[in-house]
């Protein structure tokens, strides 16, 4: 087999990086301020911060609801969230004078510290990372697309610039950055090694950015990662009188059922039911480490009390598996606090080698062009010189 | 050494990654300003008083194994609560309700302030097609609604 040369390795090391690298650098630098907007929410703003400075015990989410309805008696409730046990739940509901609303409800104290009818600081930029707020044409977004086809790009760049740089294990041995030898010195040795350092991150992102991919292909066909939970039966639905019946069994009720199942059960994410032969609908997290916060979800009926499915890692087939491992890998919340504050180092290594890989690429260039410009001047200047001497001399 | 040829991808590459990076600007725009949609009439059933407006201009989309238009309706009289369940669906004729109840398509959901329904739809509308509400209450008897179809709707 014929042997690649090192200059076409460098070629598609820039085929794969430069000719997105604005795009690649923005979905990058957007990527690393929503691995932390939940502590920049809770920076920036005082009424979504869950102080507990009595050390109460945490509320569950069916009470906080219950809080929110008690307040707003007209509201429907239809989304209830919980966050990092800094943050405050996040009660979503409508009310006759607001169509979308979310309760920021501190989950020690009950007390609901602000009503936002706008979007927040941490779904605006996980939608920009994650599709540029490109519209969603029901299952597919192109800007989703785009953003998941970087990891092919990363991939790329990943190996190709392995390929080039021989010896890149001594950047982990022997570091060098060499400050003081000039502009191209410096920044050639900031990407060689951020990108050696980074290599881990580099891979993980475009793995789970390939998922992203996958995923992205099979909502677009239509072919479900997860069946939809099944709607009540309607005979299951009692025929009585002109007032409507009251469900028997309560969200507390829903619950209990729910951590009894599943006994490390911590509520995430609960619907109430949205119509009579709709279902309440819990997601949670348990003990598995790597798993999302939606990892276990319990589908009760209202009517019977009865399990109508179940959700747990356990259970879960390949493609449920890496759908429930993909977001705290992407992210970077498997560990807390802590991992996110490493992946959001290693975000910012990746947004400044997207940088310097183009600074470095528009030094060679403009050189490239200068030299080619003082080449056809001298070219020019020599071919006159020869017409002119022909000239005299015939 | 690079080298670089002198393609229209090459002159105009990284302007179309700048542009592409100021669409989502434009993006929130749009979402802050969306498209007027006209208000259908309201009509009167059972005790109720709804009406129905469509998410989009757009045709029906294909979800689920099946064609839907999503709308949203506003009951302007009569208390949600007392629907045991209601259908939307797209066609010549309203769909029975023993089919519907057996599926899951089309129904309505939400609160008092605001329902909405995937509507069973046809994969083209057509002139003659209409858009027919359901409701059936506790005690067990249905009634029916239908609203024609905009030709704005029409392809």
């Amino acid at each position: 087999m014929a042997k690649l040369s090192n200059r076409f390795w460098f070629q598609l090391h820039g085929w794969f990086s430069l000719p997105i690298w604005l795009i690649f650098c923005f979905v990058c630098l957007t990527g690393t301020i929503a691995v932390v907007s939940h502590e920049l929410t809770w920076l920036t703003n005082s009424a979504a911060r869950a102080s507990n400075p009595d050390n109460l015990t945490e509320k569950t989410m069916p009470e906080l609801i219950a809080i929110v309805e008690q307040t707003y008696p007209s509201a429907k409730v239809s989304t209830a969230m919980s966050f990092e046990s800094y943050l405050v739940n996040a009660i979503i509901f409508t009310d006759s004078d607001k169509p979308f609303a979310i309760a920021y409800v501190n989950q020690y104290t009950g007390e609901i510290q602000e009503i936002n009818q706008g979007i927040t600081f941490i779904s605006f930029m996980r939608s920009l990372h994650a599709w540029l707020l490109f519209p969603w044409q029901n299952s597919y977004s192109i800007g989703y697309y785009l953003v998941c086809a970087m990891a092919v790009v990363m991939l790329g760049a990943l190996i190709t610039g392995l390929v080039i740089y021989k010896n890149f294990w001594r950047s982990f041995t022997r570091p060098k950055l060499r400050l003081t030898q000039g502009k191209k010195t410096l920044l050639t040795d900031l990407h060689k090694l951020s990108g050696v350092w980074s290599m881990w991150f580099l891979l993980l992102m475009s793995l789970t950015g390939l998922w992203y991919l996958l995923q992205a292909i099979l909502w677009h066909n239509n072919i479900e990662i997860e069946a939809h939970p099944p709607l009540v039966k309607i005979e299951q639905l009692p025929l009585v009188g002109s007032e409507p019946p009251v469900r028997p069994v309560t969200l507390p009720d829903a619950l209990t059922i729910a951590e009894q199942r599943f006994p490390d059960f911590k509520a995430s994410y609960i619907t109430p039911p949205e119509h009579n032969r709709d279902t309440y609908k819990l997601y949670g997290e348990g003990d598995f480490i790597f798993f999302d916060q939606y990892s276990y979800g319990v589908i009760i009926n209202p009517w019977t009390g009865a399990i109508e499915s179940e959700r747990s890692p356990t259970k879960m087939n390949t493609l449920q598996t890496l759908s429930h491992i993909t977001s705290p890998l992407h992210y970077g919340n498997i560990g807390g606090l802590y991992t996110k504050i490493i992946w959001f180092l290693f975000g910012v290594l990746l947004t400044g080698m997207s940088i310097t890989g183009f600074l470095m690429w528009g030094n060679r260039t403009l050189k490239a062009s200068s030299r080619n410009k003082i080449f056809t001047e001298n070219l020019a200047t020599e071919n006159t010189r020869q017409a002119l001497t022909q000239q005299e001399v015939s | 050494m690079a080298r670089m040829n002198n393609t229209l991808w090459n002159r105009y590459k990284y302007k179309l990654n700048v542009l592409i990076i100021l669409l989502p600007f434009y993006f929130i725009y749009q979402s802050l300003t969306p498209e007027p949609l006209e208000s259908w009439p309201a009509k009167k059933i059972a005790s109720f008083e709804v009406t129905p407006m469509p998410d989009n201009f757009d045709p029906p989309y294909f979800h689920d194994d099946h064609y839907t238009k999503d709308f949203s309706l506003t009951f302007t009289q009569g208390k949600v609560s007392n629907i045991r369940q209601a259908y939307l669906n797209i066609g010549k004729e309203p769909i029975a309700l023993s089919t519907l109840e057996a599926g899951n398509e089309g129904i309505l959901h939400g609160s008092q302030h605001g329902q909405e329904a995937h509507a069973i739809s046809p994969k083209v509308l057509k002139a003659t097609d209409k858009v027919w509400l359901t409701i059936a209450d506790w005690q067990g008897h249905h009634v029916i609604t239908s609203w024609d179809l905009p030709q704005a709707l029409l392809p």
